[in-house]
């Protein structure tokens, strides 16, 4: 009834001025972007919310606004950094802002990955392509307080040697002793020089066969590859409840009003996008 | 004995609410369409049709609507928010379709995060409801469990009198009443009777659709595909609809200047959910439509407890080719859950 309805508050869709401070290529059109919030205010309520797993909307006006993950970890928050590949009108705008220019953001929005509930398990991160930029942030933010956390491995694979992103945290992560890192390229993707493994990462995972035993795993992927992954880890011996993936949409408002983000009954932008296997596995793979 | 405003002293409300500072809208005739408008006179309102053509929403929810207006000079970027234009308003003459409509979307606009142009309006609007006497062969409220004197998301309801001279006015809300404490000198006390309610018939039993919507073996069901086969995408039940709430946010203007607007979309469209890959969650025009009837009927109740359809009909009214939530729902009602 109208008696309720609710007092006006702030315009939630007035995003946050960002100024670019970092710009990285990390791969042929993948770009990594280093932020920081022109007002004090935007930055303390970032620092008070964000969790490593949500996401916001990257915007250039006149262009428009683009959903990504924050890729930087919950344990780092003077900045955000957000990574990305060049290929729509939004990203393009992106990709050619430079150092010092102003782009806007909108968020953090979404659920998180609960790593508190990881405290003394072992971690197993499986990542394809370009779709390491939201496990990066989990790693990260796991690796910043490494003591909590048992066994950490992470398997990694893109189609070439040149798509592989983060490179520099890639060597950083090998030379780490309490690091297992496997980075695989897809068959055709070697370089010359490539001294890790060839194949796809459903197959590498299997050969690497960590122990289900007191794990959870996090994966996140192309759709095909999650699909075969999942397979792995199945017969691997995982729990659904133990695997964690995060899923993206298209979306407009990132806060469940523009009606285009939800995978049968469950929007991605609040209810996800970080969701368990075992979740969803329950939502209608026709609408995936 | 019930207070009672009688017609021929609408003219002096729509006088004195205009000189208590409210602006007055109702439904209005125009050219070939109809719509709830602002009016000068009471002369103005087509209080004889059915329903108008388009929904309330637009006066809540406009079709096209500027959020901020953005300017970026020398490496600074300057934004001015637009609010919606301020103002008390009474929308006379509102269908009690229309109104649940709103009641229906209060919820979504306001779940964690506010949309302060929706409520806004919201806060400033009066609703003045007529009970309907008559219905036309598309109105479908009470198969949605509502009804022709349905009083959600009504501020004043009001009971045509038998002899369609006025009408009998209930206050349901504080709004109501302070909005007819303005024109508390043309009501008057009367025994007239009212006239009877118009008469909607059941189309569909709405339990059993939807326990078949809840059942995920249907999502894929073959019969998506029959009865959308014949859609054409064209959107046009979700524009005229009081309760579809689908926007986009697009900027008009250029890297120095423009504007970030919310607009009208539709779940009919196939860009709708495409992704910048080119994966389309919902690509074929029989998902869209699945995914239409699956929000309001089952995803929507679902999070907020109240279906996203008021049964004003309009869908099935105006469609191009002749489909609609009634015959979805009418078919779904028969098949096996």
């Amino acid at each position: 009834m109208t008696e309720n309805i609710q007092s006006v508050q702030k315009n939630i869709y007035k995003p946050a001025v960002m100024k670019i401070v970092g710009r990285h290529d990390e791969a042929p059109g993948v770009k990594t972007m280093r932020l920081e919030f022109q007002n004090p205010a935007d930055h303390e309520e970032f620092r008070q919310k964000y969790r490593t797993g949500m996401f916001g909307l990257y915007g250039v006006y006149g262009e428009g606004e683009s959903t990504f993950c924050v890729a930087s970890p919950e344990t780092r928050t003077d900045y955000i950094e957000c990574t990305f590949r060049q290929s729509g009108r939004v990203t393009s705008a992106l990709a050619n802002a430079d150092i010092g220019d102003l782009i806007t953001f909108r968020g953090p929005y979404g659920n998180r990955f609960p790593i508190e509930t990881f405290h003394g398990k072992n971690l197993l991160f499986i990542s394809g392509g370009i779709a390491l930029p939201p496990t990066r942030s989990v790693i990260w933010s796991c690796l910043d307080q490494r003591e909590k956390f048992g066994k950490v491995t992470i398997i990694y694979g893109a189609r070439t040697v040149a798509d592989l992103v983060y490179k520099h945290e890639l060597d950083e992560w090998q030379e780490r002793a309490d690091v297992d890192l496997v980075l695989t390229v897809d068959p055709g993707g070697e370089s010359p020089d490539w001294k890790n493994k060839v194949g796809f990462v459903p197959t590498v995972l299997e050969e690497a066969a960590p122990s289900p035993e007191n794990c959870i795993a996090v994966i996140c992927g192309p759709p095909i590859m999650i699909k075969f992954t999942l397979i792995s880890l199945k017969k691997l011996g995982f729990d659904e409840t133990n695997v964690y993936t995060t899923l993206e949409n298209r979306m407009k408002c990132g806060v469940g009003k523009c009606g285009r983000c939800n995978v049968g009954s469950i929007y991605v932008c609040k209810e996800g996008p970080v969701f368990t296997a075992a979740e969803v596995s329950r939502m209608p793979a026709a609408d995936l | 004995m019930t207070r009672c405003l009688f017609s021929n002293k609408l003219e002096n409300c729509v006088t004195l609410w205009r000189s208590a500072g409210y602006s007055v809208i109702g439904p209005v005739r125009k050219d070939a369409t109809s719509s709830y408008a602002a009016v000068e006179h009471a002369a103005d309102f087509d209080l004889g049709m059915v329903l108008p053509d388009r929904s309330i929403k637009e006066l809540f929810f406009p079709q096209t609507e500027p959020m901020l207006h953005y300017t970026i000079k020398q490496q600074a970027i300057n934004t001015e928010e637009f609010t919606p234009p301020a103002g008390k308003r009474i929308i006379f003459g509102v269908r009690p379709c229309d109104a649940s409509g709103l009641s229906i979307d209060d919820p979504l606009f306001g779940w964690d995060y506010k949309d302060e142009y929706w409520f806004q309006r919201r806060n400033e609007s009066v609703i003045v409801t007529i009970a309907c006497t008559k219905a036309d062969d598309f109105c479908l409220c009470t198969s949605l469990k509502l009804a022709p004197d349905s009083t959600n998301g009504s501020d004043i309801l009001l009971r045509p009198l038998e002899n369609n001279n006025g009408w009998q006015v209930e206050e349901l809300t504080e709004r109501g009443r302070e909005a007819f404490s303005a024109i508390a000198e043309l009501l008057q006390e009367a025994s007239e009777p009212t006239a009877p309610l118009a008469v909607v018939p059941e189309m569909f039993n709405l339990d059993t659709c939807v326990a078949w919507l809840q059942n995920p073996e249907n999502f894929e069901s073959k019969f998506w595909k029959d009865i959308s086969m014949r859609c054409i995408g064209c959107g046009s039940c979700t524009y005229l609809c009081p309760t579809c709430h689908c926007f986009d946010i697009q900027d008009e203007g250029d890297t120095y200047s423009g504007i970030r607007r919310k607009n009208w979309d539709s779940c009919s469209f196939a860009l709708f959910t495409m992704h910048t890959s080119g994966h389309n969650p919902r690509s074929t025009q029989s998902a869209r439509w699945r995914q239409r009837i699956m929000h309001k009927f089952n995803y929507f109740p679902g999070k907020f407890s109240v279906n996203s359809c008021s049964g004003c009909g309009r869908c099935t009214r105006q469609c191009p080719v002749d489909m609609g939530i009634t015959e979805t729902l009418q078919k779904i009602s028969t098949l096996h859950p």
